[in-house]
């Protein structure tokens, strides 16, 4: 993917709070910021994967790019559209070009609807094939596309198998044929040999179609299979960001080196939920190895390699003692 | 690691039969394997290959409706089926632990961490208070929780997920058991964390007397831990394989080979490079296993008589899978699984 694409969804600033219960009725608010200042970028025909730990934001993060969560501040453009501006019917005519695949295909499928109502729905509220026969046969299509038939058009979701209901999933997100895909931990749920299969469908719908795909993942390998870009997001912020190989292969920033295990992982030190992440320092700092003495002052600027795009969030990338891109990558010497 | 002597704990031939809507289903059928002094055995597979069952059953739990058609776990010179449940009691959280997936289900949210772990020892020991508090705090700094005092007065839910983790792993070695079962104990841990366990999980073994069956559907999970790996499909282990050559030159049963090559390599290509060669189909209900092998019908390598018959076990170097036509040519590079 060349940096000159066109963006397709430009996130700027995002920031979102969730009050927490008090610890007395007229208290303090206590508030939880679960996304701190993340902005990112997906062109057109590109796959961005976010990676991070249970609690890192990941989600949250997908719910406000697909505009189910308000942020509290900052915006979402949309092919030029300001998301955040929208609401009601300006919204929802542009939901058609932004769809979601869950990550629990068990919960997001309504159990009562039969599989081709389920696929169905979506081209009866956007309006799209008013025409119920070509509907109905779009609707074929498909299920043939993610690899089912049509005889599963009158099946309900129970009689799948996980791989199966995320199929349905996939099938349902791209009826309207959107632009872009926000897939939150796809495959999280589906066995070994199943997540292969739906990892390749994502893949071709991205060749065959120039669909864009937000790919949220913790799984660091097929992150690195399926992604052009990674971002890697750390107590809701984003630490590293740059070409998949670069920041997997020659991470950066202390956080996605330890990801990377790179380095020895550290005793004792974990995320922990529930913790104030609204302070202006680096969200790292209490468990960097590497914590400078400019790291408990300041919050660390954005550094950006103008060569690839890659934007490191650290302090020791200005003293330039990580900053390695001068030496090749080991595996992309391997691979040749 | 080199390993000597009898088996700590020998399983021969056990097939567990359980009644269902569909039928009677085996979800454990004709497994033999064993674990050794100092010895890590991984065992791998999809959900509903039988594996957590097989982790259970040498604990000699199995759900209600259940029966053991046939079999014998022989451990300390006693073959564990055969023991009366009082007996089985002594053994069990004694001898022979586990550890659970979520600890945050296996524990209990109503008292502390460390009148669990005491007790563990009032019920399987005659230890005084005193040493028990020793032991206590011991058993708890080994799995690697900084402050032991303190988690020892902490309800589970005032830890995290990964202290949780430690905290079932203290639990499981409070008695000093000889053998040690981990049913995919990382699954509900962040990655940085889940590192850290299963070096610790590994440890276990590196006395030399104790032997760790680690079961898991991550391969990158077993090939840190075990040392040799066993497969399991539709309730039957079909292949046995050193961890080396495992990971390095290829499992030898067609399905190891296509479990390992389907998960993207950490190294490897993209998406740009090839399709991922994803294994077609999906593994069959229990209840509807085809004849022959139950492998066939998705395998490349299947002919006729794959669909007939069972196919026996053949022994390739220091391999064994259960195959008509074991493949033994190289998996290419060796692979990486980041």
């Amino acid at each position: 993917m060349s940096p000159e694409s066109p963006l397709l969804l430009e996130a700027r600033g995002l920031v979102r709070e969730f009050d927490l219960p008090g610890k007395r009725l007229f208290g303090p608010r206590q508030v939880l910021t679960a996304v701190s200042d993340v902005s990112f970028s997906i062109a057109k025909g590109e796959i961005l994967g976010l990676v991070g730990e249970s609690g890192s934001g990941k989600t949250t993060l997908g719910r406000l790019v697909m505009r189910l969560l308000d942020p509290t501040r900052g915006k979402v453009f949309f092919d030029g559209t300001d998301l955040t501006a929208l609401s009601g019917r300006g919204l929802r005519r542009h939901r058609r070009r932004f769809q979601m695949v869950f990550q629990d295909p068990y919960a997001s499928l309504n159990p009562r609807m039969r599989v081709g109502e389920i696929v169905e729905e979506p081209l009866i509220i956007h309006d799209l094939v008013p025409d119920k026969t070509s509907r109905r046969e779009r609707v074929s299509g498909l299920l043939e596309r993610v690899g089912l038939s049509r005889h599963d058009l009158e099946r309900f979701p129970r009689e799948f198998s996980g791989g199966g209901r995320q199929r349905v999933g996939i099938a349902r997100a791209i009826a309207c044929a959107p632009d872009l895909l926000v897939a939150d931990e796809p495959i999280a749920s589906l066995d070994l040999s199943i997540g292969a299969q739906i990892i390749n469908l994502f893949s071709s719908l991205n060749e065959k179609e120039g669909m864009s795909v937000l790919f949220i993942s913790h799984d660091l390998s097929v992150v690195r299979y399926i992604s052009d870009r990674v971002a890697v997001l750390y107590r809701g912020r984003v630490v590293e960001v740059g070409p998949t190989r670069e920041v997997l292969d020659d991470p950066v920033h202390p956080y996605t080196r330890l990801l990377m295990g790179r380095d020895a992982p550290m005793d004792a030190g974990e995320t922990s939920d529930g913790q104030d992440r609204s302070f202006e320092l680096c969200p790292f700092l209490a468990r960097c190895p590497e914590a400078r003495p400019a790291c408990r002052e300041r919050m660390p600027e954005r550094f950006e390699e103008h060569e690839s795009g890659r934007q490191v969030f650290c302090h020791l990338v200005m003293e330039g003692s990580t900053w390695k891109t001068s030496a090749p990558s080991p595996s992309r010497q391997g691979i040749a | 690691m080199s390993v000597s002597g009898d088996p700590l704990l020998d399983v021969q031939d056990l097939s567990v039969a359980i009644g269902t809507r569909e039928g009677e289903i085996r979800p454990v059928s004709k497994v033999s394997f064993s674990i050794a002094r100092g010895e890590a055995v991984g065992l791998v597979g999809e959900s509903g290959s039988g594996k957590t069952l097989t982790g259970l059953s040498l604990l000699g739990l199995f759900p209600p409706g259940s029966a053991v058609l046939s079999g014998q776990i022989r451990f300390d010179g006693q073959d564990l089926l055969a023991l009366d449940p009082t007996a089985l009691r002594k053994i069990r959280g004694h001898r022979i632990a586990m550890i659970f997936q979520e600890p945050q289900s296996a524990l209990n949210p109503v008292l502390t961490i460390g009148t669990q772990i005491r007790e563990l020892f009032r019920s399987h020991t005659d230890l005084p208070p005193s040493r028990v508090a020793e032991l206590l705090l011991e058993r708890l700094r080994s799995s690697g929780l900084p402050d032991p005092e303190r988690v020892a007065r902490s309800y589970p839910h005032q830890l995290s997920g990964g202290m949780r983790q430690r905290v079932m792993i203290a639990m499981a070695i409070a008695l000093d058991p000889l053998v040690v079962i981990a049913d995919e104990p990382t699954t509900a841990l962040d990655p940085t964390v889940a590192l850290q366990i299963l070096d610790l999980l590994a440890a276990i073994r590196e006395s030399r007397t104790k032997g760790l069956l680690f079961i898991s559907h991550d391969l990158s999970d077993v090939r840190r831990v075990s040392d040799r790996v066993l497969v399991m499909y539709a309730g039957r282990i079909v292949e046995e394989s050193p961890s080396p050559k495992f990971f390095g030159t290829g499992p030898v049963h067609p399905y190891s080979r296509a479990l390992l090559s389907s998960r993207p390599s950490g190294a490897g290509g993209t998406r740009r490079d090839s399709p991922l060669p994803a294994i077609p189909g999906q593994v069959p209900p229990l209840w509807d296993l085809p004849a022959g092998c139950a492998f066939a019908p998705r395998c490349p390598r299947a002919d006729d008589r794959c669909r007939t018959s069972e196919p026996p076990w053949i022994r390739e170097g220091n391999s064994q899978a259960l195959c008509f036509y074991p493949d033994t040519t190289p998996l290419g590079v060796s692979v990486h699984v980041a």
